[in-house]
Parts: structure tokens; sequence; C-alpha cells
């Protein structure tokens, strides 16, 4: 069941591809206005330097600490760890050491959990019909399920919040620092830190997996109640723990082989022209990949939660209809 | 046989030798490379239960100042971390980040450090030993604060005048710090350094005697060291000088006797656990010297990358400044989390590196350089750090900058993530004009303090850059302004002058000037008296047409920052010729003026960046074919793809 509910995933995941896209659009068109800002910052500190020369073609590192030294906001966020690789491994290493996002883009991340939250409403009532519910269906759905989404949204908030904000300190500031304040071997001290992120990680995935089932039964059982959905999701979770747990761990392997396959192919320092532009589609390449995966594990969620139904398309809600105009009613009547 | 030979040299009353007819304070005795006026006596045993050492020594001390002393001035470093309110931790919370402010807070009873000394005897030249440990006291020279317990005094029983000598029986119990900064144990791992009650340094305007601060720690005379320390048997031990016996003793312990002549200070590690290995460093100019490795077991596979960085120190400080004069010298890799990586000592100093270390970063090799030229700048040449730290620490940084240049290592750019633990090497070659010389840190502190101000009173936060960062910028600009033949030429004598002396900002200026021909006041007016800023610019630059197919271009530079420089500003036309000019860069604004057959292509002020001290670079040059629309399309391209991936990362708690 969990290798059908797997590669129903990713069938789901294709058949609405165009869903991908537009997910990826999303933070496609929120990211580029900020990255012409970042542009414009390094342009007007650039002039008609010849620094910009090495700049172009190369990196210079020279360079890179002036524009830092000055630049603030958006500028302030320009560092080397934007390249290649280096950017994925920054992202990871923020959820788990908990190292807040740059003050400078911490309305934009919020902004884009918003939007999340309003599509996931779409984009799982898409996936549980298995047929094209069209945009007016997705935004149909969309807004029906935004007040509800919103409440587990903020329910979800909440129990991330406790973790970031009280178990976290509690196992690196408290825990893992008292344990190794006294060791003088770096190696034990990277174990026992790689054994608590497991442990903080194994916290966010079972609140992750909570809160993605709950938000499956909301849309395909149709509740009005986000609470509702949280107690039905965690008695789900509950009666199949192993096939859930195993299911998770299928989708965050093609996850961590994503990863894998992206650092050997990251782009690093290159020029500018041809290369720039083919480092940037290289970038986008995974960035789609990225997001693919992040839908499959929902797709394939809730076919797993939908095999466990008498219909495995089964949604309580009917199909969104599309209002017609008061003249086409008139002429059918 | 040794200690005789310690009590020959520094048991009579002769004075020291004259030079120019004028008592010289810290000139050498004919017979030795320093003057020998501190020499040690000291046997110590540790006790790695209580975290103790146990000790008693004997200094024979000479006065070899113009000044009759009536007291003694002793340093009791490990005082620092007796209480919260040492002037040492007073600092270090002005100048620390919060986590590590909170760290030291929490600090446990067991985990302080005390110096306590048990017996104080004094013995005239000529009279009995007088007990004075009744009569000692803590004195606080330098900010007066009575909770810090660093610096010790006793009242003499009879002046000592000039020529004079004494000898100082103590005994104390040292607490050792845990993981303190630069000293201290953590787990099996002990790394002593300010460790025994040392005397200060009477000049001819008294003593100088400094507290503990968070920045300085050095300044003591030169003598001979007899070091016998005991410790389980097990334990391998690392010194200052050279092993002279090792006896295991009937209690399960052994006593490790060290000797080391013309030391201004001793050191010393000690492990159960280190790997020890040795190679010699042999070239054919220089002396042969000894080289021993302390590595800690999970640094095995670096041994390699130890050594040769430290040969290459030895190779390129040899040839450029003078030979070692030790034959041997101890790399000590200190354990994780100690706090005492990066430390120098004479003949033994402290590394840093990592457990994952990637080839192409520069670590441990920096650190190893670093250190080992402390060797000349702080070893050899002794000059007070807490008054001159930068003749010390900015001296080295600019030297090892340019030993880690000449020899061409790998040294690139690598963020650590992961609390710091995982490294990720980027393919970004540092250079040595800008990492090497430490302007990234430089920068913003530029303008803290002037360089003249004593090191232990700069604001504890901006001591770094002032002392490390900001002379490795104007020494290197000095090695660019001079060429490197003359700079050589110089250093050499700087170090042959001073060795085993405890030279001052004037004496090294003096060096410059005499050997490079130049009057070279003006310069260091602006580096070392004053606090500004250097930062020349391109104001503008255009090329209309004028008469007969010619072009008339306006070069327009000026000076932003407070400080002044001679710079060259070349023009380069389109058809490849150039003009230079030769700015002294007092004026606020220069106007150059050509008529030329060919447009301007570029303008640049200082274009063979010879001043370093520029703290803007960028806008140093101008060109009329511009590039900065590419650039900034192909980094912002960049920080695009890493901005998409934060939003989709912090999409997983959506």
């Amino acid at each position: 069941m969990v290798l059908r509910a797997w590669s129903g995933g990713w069938r789901r995941v294709a058949g609405a591809y165009g869903m991908g896209l537009a997910m990826y659009a999303l933070t496609f068109a929120l990211a580029l206005p900020l990255a012409a800002m970042l542009r414009d910052q390094i342009t007007a500190q650039l002039g008609n330097s010849l620094m910009a020369v090495p700049v172009a073609d190369g990196v210079s590192y020279d360079w890179w600490t002036e524009f830092t030294a000055r630049a603030t906001g958006l500028g302030a966020t320009f560092t080397p760890a934007i390249i290649g690789f280096a950017s994925t491994l920054d992202a990871l290493s923020r959820v788990v050491d908990a190292r807040y996002p740059p003050k400078a883009l911490m309305w934009l991340l919020v902004a884009y959990l918003g939007l999340w939250t309003v599509a996931s409403g779409g984009i799982v009532d898409r996936y549980a019909r298995q047929r094209p519910t069209r945009a007016h269906g997705f935004f149909s759905a969309s807004g029906r399920l935004f007040f509800r989404l919103g409440r587990l949204a903020a329910a979800a908030g909440l129990v991330y919040w406790v973790l970031f904000r009280y178990v976290h300190p509690w196992l690196f500031l408290d825990l893992y620092r008292d344990l190794t304040r006294g060791l003088g071997v770096e190696r034990t001290t990277l174990l026992w830190r790689v054994f608590f992120y497991l442990l903080f990680g194994a916290a966010l995935l079972v609140v992750n997996i909570v809160f993605d089932y709950a938000r499956i039964r909301l849309v395909v059982e149709d509740r009005r109640s986000a609470v509702g959905a949280l107690l039905a999701s965690l008695r789900f979770v509950w009666r199949h723990p192993l096939a859930v747990a195993g299911l998770y761990a299928l989708n965050a392997f093609g996850f961590l082989l994503l990863l894998a396959v992206w650092a050997l192919v990251a782009p690093g320092i290159h020029g500018a022209g041809v290369a720039m532009w083919a480092a940037f589609a290289a970038g986008q390449l995974y960035l789609l990949a990225r997001l693919a995966i992040k839908l499959h594990f929902l797709a394939s969620q809730t076919a797993f939660f939908q095999a466990h139904l008498a219909h495995a398309t089964y949604t309580a809600a009917p199909v969104p209809a599309w209002p017609e105009s008061p003249a086409a009613e008139a002429i059918a009547r | 046989m040794l200690v005789a030979v310690a009590s020959l040299h520094v048991g009579g009353q002769e004075p020291a030798p004259a030079r120019g007819g004028v008592q010289a304070f810290d000139e050498p005795l004919p017979e030795a490379l320093s003057p020998r006026n501190a020499s040690y006596d000291i046997t110590v045993q540790l006790d790695p239960v209580r975290k103790e050492l146990k000790g008693r020594e004997t200094i024979r001390w000479r006065n070899i100042s113009a000044a009759t002393t009536n007291e003694l001035q002793f340093h009791l470093y490990w005082n620092a971390w007796r209480n919260a309110d040492s002037t040492w931790l007073r600092e270090d919370r002005l100048a620390s980040p919060p986590a590590r402010r909170v760290r030291e807070a929490e600090r446990r009873p067991e985990e302080t450090g005390a110096s306590d000394v048990t017996l104080l005897r004094v013995t005239p030249a000529a009279g009995d030993p007088v007990n004075l440990t009744a009569s000692m006291r803590y004195i606080a020279p330098d900010d007066g604060n009575a909770a810090d317990r660093t610096v010790m005094a006793v009242t003499l029983p009879a002046p000592v005048d000039p020529g004079g000598s004494v000898r100082i029986d103590i005994e104390w119990t040292g607490t050792i710090p845990f993981a303190a900064t630069r000293t201290g144990w953590i787990a099996d791992y002990y790394f002593l350094g300010q460790w025994f009650p040392k005397i200060g340094v009477l000049e001819d305007s008294g003593w100088n005697t400094h507290q503990f601060h968070r920045v300085t720690e050095f300044y003591a005379d030169f003598g001979v060291y007899d070091v016998r320390m005991t410790v389980p048997a097990g334990f391998k031990v690392g010194a200052s000088g050279r092993e002279m016996q090792r006896v295991d003793n009937a209690d399960g312990t052994a006593t490790h006797s060290y000797h080391a002549d013309d030391v201004a200070d001793f050191g010393w590690t000690t492990s159960p656990s280190f790997i020890e290995e040795r190679r010699a460093f042999n070239h054919k100019t220089l002396p042969s010297v000894e080289m021993r490795l302390l590595l800690q077991p999970e640094h095995r596979g670096q041994e390699t990358r130890h050594f040769a960085a430290t040969a290459t120190a030895l190779e390129y400080f040899g040839q450029w400044f003078g030979p070692y004069p030790y034959g041997n010298i101890t790399i000590v890799d200190p354990a994780y989390q100690s706090r005492s990586s990066g430390m120098e000592y004479p003949m033994l100093f402290t590394g840093r590196s990592n457990w994952l270390a990637p080839a192409t970063v520069a670590e441990p090799e920096t650190t190893i350089i670093h250190e080992v030229g402390h060797q000349w700048f702080y070893g050899v040449v002794a000059t007070n750090e807490f008054e001159h730290g930068w003749m010390d620490e900015g001296m080295t940084t600019w030297a090892s900058a340019r030993v880690i240049d000449e020899a061409r290592l790998l040294n690139m750019q690598a963020v650590r993530l992961f609390d710091a633990l995982v490294p990720y090497a980027l393919d970004i070659p540092l250079s040595r004009e800008v990492s090497g010389d430490r302007m990234p840190t430089y920068r913003p502190d530029a303008e803290a303090d002037a360089q003249q101000t004593p090191t232990f009173r700069y604001r504890p936060g901006s001591a770094t850059p002032i002392t490390y960062d900001k002379t490795a910028l104007w020494m290197h600009t000095l090695e660019r302004h001079l060429g490197w033949p003359t700079m050589q030429r110089v250093m050499a004598a700087y170090y042959d002058r001073w060795k085993f002396r405890h030279p001052r900002p004037e004496d090294f200026f003096q060096v410059v000037s005499e050997v490079s021909g130049q009057d070279l006041t003006w310069f260091f007016d602006e580096v070392y008296r004053g606090s500004s800023t250097f930062d020349y610019a391109v104001q503008d630059l255009r090329s209309e047409a004028a008469d007969a197919g010619r072009f008339r271009t306006t070069v327009a530079v000026q000076r932003l920052g407070e400080a002044t420089f001679p710079v060259d500003v070349v023009t380069t036309f389109a058809d490849g010729s150039q003009v230079t000019e030769q700015w002294h860069g007092r004026e606020r604004h220069v106007l150059y003026t050509y008529e030329r057959p060919s447009r301007a292509a570029r303008v640049e002020v200082d274009p063979g960046h010879v001043l370093l001290l520029d703290v803007n670079r960028t806008n140093n040059t101008r060109t009329t074919q511009p590039r900065a629309a590419g650039a900034a399309g192909k980094w912002s391209l960049t920080w695009m793809v890493w901005l998409q991936e934060l939003m989709i990362t912090a999409g997983f708690f959506g």
C-alpha cells in the first residue's frame, strides 16, 4: 500500500503538473523583484568601476567583503553561502540550528507560507479528485477551505513556535551544551550534535506528518473543524504508524537523493553571459524538482489516506461548479 | 648540571654591559644571547583530579635597569578567573558576543582558576633569606580595580640597586581554570600558559607589570629556565625548551625536566591522548630544527600538513629575518573547545585544526605559520605586548600572510555550517592583500583608536582590528612603498638589532628610516599616531571631442578619507597609451586634463595597490566601458536561487 501510494503520488503530481508549475511560478514571482533590488544595489556600488570585471568574470572576495561592509537590508544577506550547494546546506542548517531567516526576508517568508496555506486547499483537493479541476476549481477549493486551513495553519504555527522557542533551546542550549561542554574531541561533539538534530528533526517530522494528514482529512472529508481534523489525523497516524512513517521515509529518500545529485552538479563560480544563464537554469530545474518532491509528499499522503476509504478518489465536497451567468441560466430554462 | 649552569649566569652582580657609554636596559650578556636577568628553576606537580598545580620556584633576578627598586612585582594571571570582577572578565564581557558571555557566566565553581602564593622568600645577594609572605599585596596599576588579583607586589627589606640581584623563592598552588582563553584544561588535555608566578619587568622608569587583560598578556625579561614537571605516568608532555630527562616515579607519576636558554616565558602542555611525531627541518643555509608534533588522535592524517606548514614558516622567516635561534620547536594540536588554539610560547606553540579540514582551506596552515612567526616577534624580539601589541601580533600577521602568499598555499574560502562543525569549501581564492591582511575586519573599526594608544587601553571589541589588522595592512603598504628588498633588509636589521631585547615603536621606526634612507615620519604619523582612514576615489572621467580630431579628457580624483598617502593616477586611452601622474594625495580634489588623439578608456588611482589601507577599492577606478550590469545580473541571479530555496525550505512549515 505504501509503494502504491508513493507511485500514485507521482502520478497525481504528474497529472497536475500545471499546478506544480504555478507554485514554482509563485516562488519565482516573489523572488524576482527582490533579486532586481539586489541587482540595483550591486550596480550602484560598482558604478563604472573596473572592479566589475573580476566580479562579472568570476568572483572577487575582496570586492565581496567591500560590498557587504556597506550593505544593509537585502544586501546584507549576500554572502558566500548563496553559492551552489552551500545555499542548500545553509537553508538546512538554518532549520536545524534554529537560525532565523534574515530580518530583511522575514516578511517574504511569512507571506510565502500564507500563500501556501491558501493554495494547499486547492492542491490537496486536486490530488484527491485525480482529475482536472481547472483554475476555477482550484481557486474555489482554496477559497472555500481558506479559513479552515488558516485555523489549522495557526495551530501548526503554534506547535512549531513551541518547538523552536522552547524545545530547540532546551535540546541544544541545555542538554547538548551540557553534554558536550567538557568534550575535547570534535568528532564526538559532532556525533552528539547529529543525535540532537535527529531528535529535533524527528519532532519536526512528526508534527509535519500530523498536520499534513490533518490538512488532507480536512479537505478530503470536507471537515469544518480544524481541531477535529487534527484529532482525526492523530488517530489515523496512531493506527498506521509504520505505513505512515514508511511512506514519509520513502519520500524523504527522494529528497535526499535530489540533494545528493544537486551536490554533484550545483554550479559554483561562473562567468556572466551564457554560463550565467546556464547556472540559473540549472538552479531553477533543481528548485522545480524540490517543489515537485514537496508536492509529492502531499500527493502520496493523500493517496495513502484515500486508499483507506471506500473509494480511492472519494472527496466529500462536490466538484465546485462555476456559476453560469444569469443570461445562460435564462436560456437553459 | 643544568641548574648549575643557570645559577652561574644569574648569580653574579655584574651589571649589563654598556652601549655607547650609557647603561643599556636590556643588552645581552657577553656569553649569552640575552641579558638572562630573570631565570627560573621550577618544580611543579599536576594533580589531574583536583585540577591543580603545586609548585615551587626559585627566581634569580638581576636589576638591569637604571632605577633602584624597593619592591618586587609579579604576575599571577590565573587569578583572572578567580572572580567575576577581574579586569580580564570585565573586559571580556564588554567585548564578547552574548553567547560567549553566557558561557563565561556559567563557569562552575570547580572550573574557576586561581594562583595562590603560599610562601615568598627573598634572599638578597649578600644577606639572609627574608620571608615576605605576610607582606604580599595585590595592586592594580592599570585600572585600580580592587577585585583584580593578577598583579602582586612585595616590599623588599632593602632596595636593589642597578646591577644588584636577589633570589626569590616562591611556593604556590595553581587552580587550573577550565578551558579559559589561552590556558586551562578540558577532558584530559592541559595547556599551561601564564601558570607560574612571574616577575614583572623593571624599566628605567620603574616597574612595568600590567594586569592581565583580555587582549594582551606578554612582557617579561629573558632568562634561563629549568623546569621539572611531574604528571601521571603515560601523560605526554610538551614544553618550551628541550627535554633533558624523564624519570618514572614510584607513585605512578613521571617527571619531565626541560631546559631553555634565553627565553622570556615558559609554556607547557600535557595529555595522555597526544600522538607524538618528530621530523627534522633541514635547509642548506639555515640551522636544522627538530620539529615535534603533539597531535590530537582525531586529527590523525594531518601530520604532514602540520609539519609542512611549520617547515615553510621556519624557512621563510629564517631567510627573511634571521635564523631560528633554537634547535627545536614543539607543535601542539590543541583539544577541541580548549580555547587554547593559536597560542605562542618560546619554542612551543598551539595550532588550530578541525576534524573536517578541507585540503583547499589553509587551516591549520594559517595559524601554524602565524604562531611560528611569533618565535621571531614575541619570542626573540620581545616587545611589550601590553602597550605595543601591534609589534608582535601585527607584524606576525603581516609576515605570515606573506608566507602563505609566497609559498602559494591553497587558500580558499569556506563557510562553516551546522554550529560551525561542518565546513563547505568554496572555489573562492582568498588574497593576501585583503583576506591575509584582514581588511574585512579592520574596515568597521578603522577609526576606533590610534595605534599608539597602549594596547591594553583599546576598547576591548576593537583591539584586534587595530592591533592585528591595521598593522598587517600598513606593514604591507610599507613593503610595497619601499619595495620588498628594502623591506626585507629593514626587518632583518630590526630583528638583528633587537633580538633578545625589548624594542619600542620608536626603535622600529628608526630602523626603517635608517635602512630605507627615508624619513618616514609622515607615514607613521598617519598609520601609528593617527586613527584616520584612507580612501581615494575617481570622481569623474570625461572625454570630449576637441580640435583637429583630438579629444579633451578630464580626470577628477578625490580624497575621501582624512589620511593621506602618495598615489599614482594612471589614465589609459583607447589607443593603449597611458599617462601616469604622481599625486601626493594631500588635496581633496585634483583635476587632470589631457588633449590626446584618442578618448580615455579608464583611469585608476593607485593601480599597483600600494595603499592597502584604502577602505574602498571599488571607487579607485573608472572605465568608459562599465560591466557593472553584467556583474550585478550574474550575482543577483545566483542570490535569487538562494532566496527561492530558502522559501521552499520554509515551505516545509506550510
